[in-house]
């Protein structure tokens, strides 16, 4: 009945968006709307006559649902850090709702900008609008700090849906996660507004370094655990997601949540996750063996704090598993973990310069993964010429 | 005998089985041939409408090699020849006078075929215009006579949604299929491979000699040739092979000891849309949907000559393919939901886990022709590669292909395979890529790179 009404609805407006029609242009959204309220109904045309009921809108939607967890907490503790910085009483409501004022903006200025581009390009490659923006803008939106002026968001989503993905070809086609290449260009063009220590608390004039920063400008020789709890950080605070971070990833519970809705759901692929673990405890431990008198505070950092802190549960789970810029093999994706992992860990611990490392060796690892799946694939090739027929 | 397990794939459980009872279907008024079914043949008519035909008249033969004859199922009357784009035949429709005249040939004793030379029964198979029934890989075309394959592969299982159990249908004609095995042992020097269904019971196949018996068990495509010649025999570039249906070496065997051409048929009827007509029909080539269905005409189904995987929409008046043992009767889609994309999906069918339904299967279900969304970039990694249990990693095939690096795609081993072994890709896409679509482009482009 509903759904009736609906299409009789949908159909009257058509008309207005068909060829020759005022808003012919706007066809592609017209057709987003119409496919976001009812599902298309379109039927198969050639064999195979059935099809599975998954399609990318849901597979999309479901990474953002993953993010819910990690859109709540960031609501959460970016009212918290304010109360705290202020010293006022923080009530659970209160803090949410100051986070809301503060975050929700950045989120929608995200979408907005970078939605104008999705369909400005869907427009004129006249194909349809791709879903996959939905967890882009959103992602992006989770990694700035909360202190981020609006017109940065938008020239950085810009950035990444213009230079990270659409010059490419669009979804599907880019090398390089869209999110994080637009945290990266503002990293790099804007630095004041995205690293040091003003920028972590939505309060004027407060600062409070990072974990992170506290570990890798602490004195050679010292303990960073030490000098953590010095500076007030617990390491049930950095889990939970009680410290100064980008919006959306300074807890790991949340992002632990997010992860085992994805993995449940065989959205993002446990074999990446997984690798950058394995790879980021490794190198982790390596460091905390070498660990001597002279070398730096973060070589005693052990790899439970390195998952706990900064963007590395985040990046693991939401953005190396981008399956567009990640490895598609099997093997290569463990590769392409490790890897990850590694280099957070080496970027982390010997360049204080940049403590957060998670951005950078996935936007690295990124660029080497087809050169990865190219060895994966070439064994496979010489697997099936050295192959001997039976007897 | 060899046993294979392949644990790559899936079976779709769909409703509608057809129940295991062989029912005499009635005798069809109008047959068809279908030159599209015949890949690989470039076909000119060697009849006019109103001309009369028998059984067995070569209605159709190869342009490159005029041996090659297409054979009229029935005897009658010419009633139409259909064209469709730049005059492409599509059908020759032959109006059926129920008298089944038939064209003779000297048959063969059950003796004489052990003494007949890789030439006899070249010759007689051309001659009693039954060498389409033997088609070869790469390429899944009709075979050329004049080259020799390496290995015949008799394709004795199907584990297509609903398909025919050709064991059934082999039952108590051991003899028969025995004789036809043996026809086709003198065109190799290599072996003869029968790949049966673990758990056949016929002796046609259990017992069959002078072959190698290979069983397969497993999910879908564990019964597709491409599988068979992957693990028995796998070709590399320039290797040939050819293939045979189970049926048809019932039909080789038919023609050598009776010198008749063989035109019986057995097809499963199945679907949810053909309730009432469930059972396996047996009739003739070429028949027309609705003698199976009894005619009744349903707007709101679709008529597939084949399986939901890799069939063909004919209509209800369409008629059954060459190669095709089952019909099936689907309902058709196209229903539009509220936020279906929200959907806990309860009652959706997927191969994902982003319905609720994933995770407590029904034992059967329903489906409809839906495509669940529109087309969009390849995106997701690892869909399509636990749904192929071949050696080949189906997402850098595809862009090769989509690349025209005829050459990749060779090395990635697009030579083994077939559109057929990617339907169940194309099903459980999330971006609705025509996957199959995809490597038949890829196979044409190698086959005319060469």
């Amino acid at each position: 009945m509903f759904e009736e009404f609906l299409e009789r609805r949908s159909k009257k407006i058509r008309q207005l968006f068909e060829k020759g029609k005022p808003l012919e242009k706007l066809y592609p959204v017209h057709e987003a709307m119409d496919a976001f309220l009812l599902t298309l109904g379109k039927t198969t045309k050639k064999a195979p006559y059935v099809r599975d009921a998954v399609d990318l809108k849901r597979v999309m939607s479901f990474v953002v649902i993953a993010l819910i967890p990690c859109i709540l907490m960031g609501f959460y503790n970016t009212g918290y850090q304010i109360q705290m910085a202020k010293g006022a009483a923080h009530s659970l409501m209160g803090c949410l709702w100051l986070g809301l004022v503060k975050v929700l903006p950045i989120i929608m200025v995200s979408y907005i900008a970078g939605g104008f581009w999705e369909v400005l390009f869907a427009v004129v490659r006249k194909h349809e609008i791709n879903e996959g923006f939905l967890v882009t803008g959103i992602l992006f939106a989770l990694i700035l700090p909360p202190t981020i002026p609006l017109w940065q968001v938008a020239v950085g989503i810009s950035f990444g849906v213009v230079i990270g993905k659409e010059i490419f070809g669009g979804t599907g086609m880019n090398i390089m996660n869209p999110a994080l290449t637009a945290r990266a260009f503002i990293f790099f063009a804007y630095p004041a507004q995205i690293s040091g220590d003003a920028v972590w608390i939505a309060v004027d004039g407060f600062t409070r370094a990072t974990p992170l920063a506290v570990a890798a400008i602490a004195p050679k020789g010292a303990s960073a655990i030490a000098a953590l709890s010095q500076a007030g950080y617990t390491f049930q605070d950095a889990f939970l997601g009680f410290i100064p971070g980008s919006i959306g990833e300074t807890s790991a519970l949340a992002c632990l949540i997010g992860l085992i809705f994805l993995l449940i759901t065989r959205v993002a692929s446990w074999r990446i996750v997984a690798g950058c673990v394995l790879g980021l405890t490794a190198m982790s431990s390596v460091f905390f063996m070498l660990n001597g008198d002279n070398s730096l505070a973060l070589f005693s950092l052990p790899p439970y704090w390195h998952m706990a802190l900064g963007g590395f549960a985040f990046g693991a789970v939401f953005m190396a598993t981008d399956p567009v810029s990640a490895c598609a093999t099997q093997a290569g994706c463990w590769i392409y973990g490790i890897l990850i992992g590694i280099l957070t860990v080496l970027i982390r611990v010997v360049n204080p310069a940049y403590p957060e490392g998670v951005m950078l060796a996935i936007l690295f690892m990124n660029i080497f993964a087809p050169l990865i799946d190219h060895f994966v694939v070439r064994q496979n090739i010489k697997r099936r010429l050295a192959r001997a027929p039976r007897k | 005998m060899a046993e294979f397990l392949i644990k790559k794939g899936r079976d779709i459980r769909l409703k509608g089985a057809a129940k295991k009872d062989i029912v005499a279907a009635s005798f069809p008024k109008h047959v068809a041939v279908q030159p599209p079914d015949f890949r690989g043949l470039n076909l000119r008519l060697e009849v006019d409408v109103g001309d009369s035909v028998k059984v067995g008249t070569a209605l159709l033969s190869d342009k490159a090699d005029p041996r090659i004859g297409i054979a009229s199922p029935a005897s009658g009357k010419v009633t139409a020849i259909n064209r469709g784009e730049k005059r492409a035949l599509l059908s020759v429709v032959i109006e059926t006078d129920g008298r089944q005249e038939a064209i003779r040939l000297q048959p063969f004793s059950e003796q004489q075929l052990q003494d007949l030379s890789r030439q006899d029964v070249i010759d007689f198979l051309l001659k009693g215009n039954l060498w389409p029934a033997i088609r070869q890989r790469p390429f899944s075309k009709i075979s050329n006579p004049q080259e020799t394959p390496k290995s015949v592969f008799i394709h004795a299982m199907n584990t297509e949604p609903l398909a025919l159990d050709i064991d059934f249908v082999l039952q108590n004609k051991e003899n028969e299929f025995q004789a036809g095995l043996m026809v086709l042992k003198k065109l190799t020097d290599g072996e003869v491979h029968l790949c049966i269904q673990e758990g056949a019971q016929s002796k046609a196949l259990t017992q069959a000699k002078g072959v190698q018996t290979h069983s397969f068990a497993g999910p879908h495509p564990a019964g597709n040739v491409s599988t068979h010649i992957h693990y028995v025999d796998p070709i590399k570039k320039g290797d040939l092979v050819w293939y045979v249906e189970a049926q048809d070496v019932l039909r080789i065997a038919a023609l050598f000891l009776k010198g008749v051409y063989p035109v019986e048929r057995i097809v499963a009827v199945t679907g949810e849309g053909a309730a009432g007509h469930q059972v396996y029909a047996k009739t003739i080539l070429g028949a027309p949907l609705a003698a199976l269905v009894d005619g009744e005409r349903n707007e709101r189904m679709r008529y597939l000559s084949g399986s939901v995987l890799t069939g063909k929409d004919v209509g209800a008046q369409g008629f059954l393919r060459r190669y095709d043992t089952q019909v099936t009767v689907l309902p058709a889609g196209g229903k539009r939901e509220f936020l279906g994309w929200l959907s806990p999906g309860l009652k959706k069918y997927t191969f994902s886990k982003t319905f609720l339904s994933a995770f407590h299967p029904a034992r059967e279900v329903s489906l409809d022709t839906d495509e669940h969304g529109s087309h969009r970039a390849m995106v997701l990694n690892n869909v399509y590669d636990p749904l192929v249990p071949l050696d080949v990693m189906t997402d850098f095939l595809l862009k090769a292909v989509l690349a025209g690096n005829v050459e990749e795609a060779e090395e990635l081993g697009i030579l083994e395979c077939d559109e057929e072994d990617f339907a169940l890709c194309t099903f459980a896409c999330p971006s609705k890529t025509d996957v199959g679509g995809i490597v038949r482009q890829g196979l044409d482009l190698a086959e005319k790179e060469g």
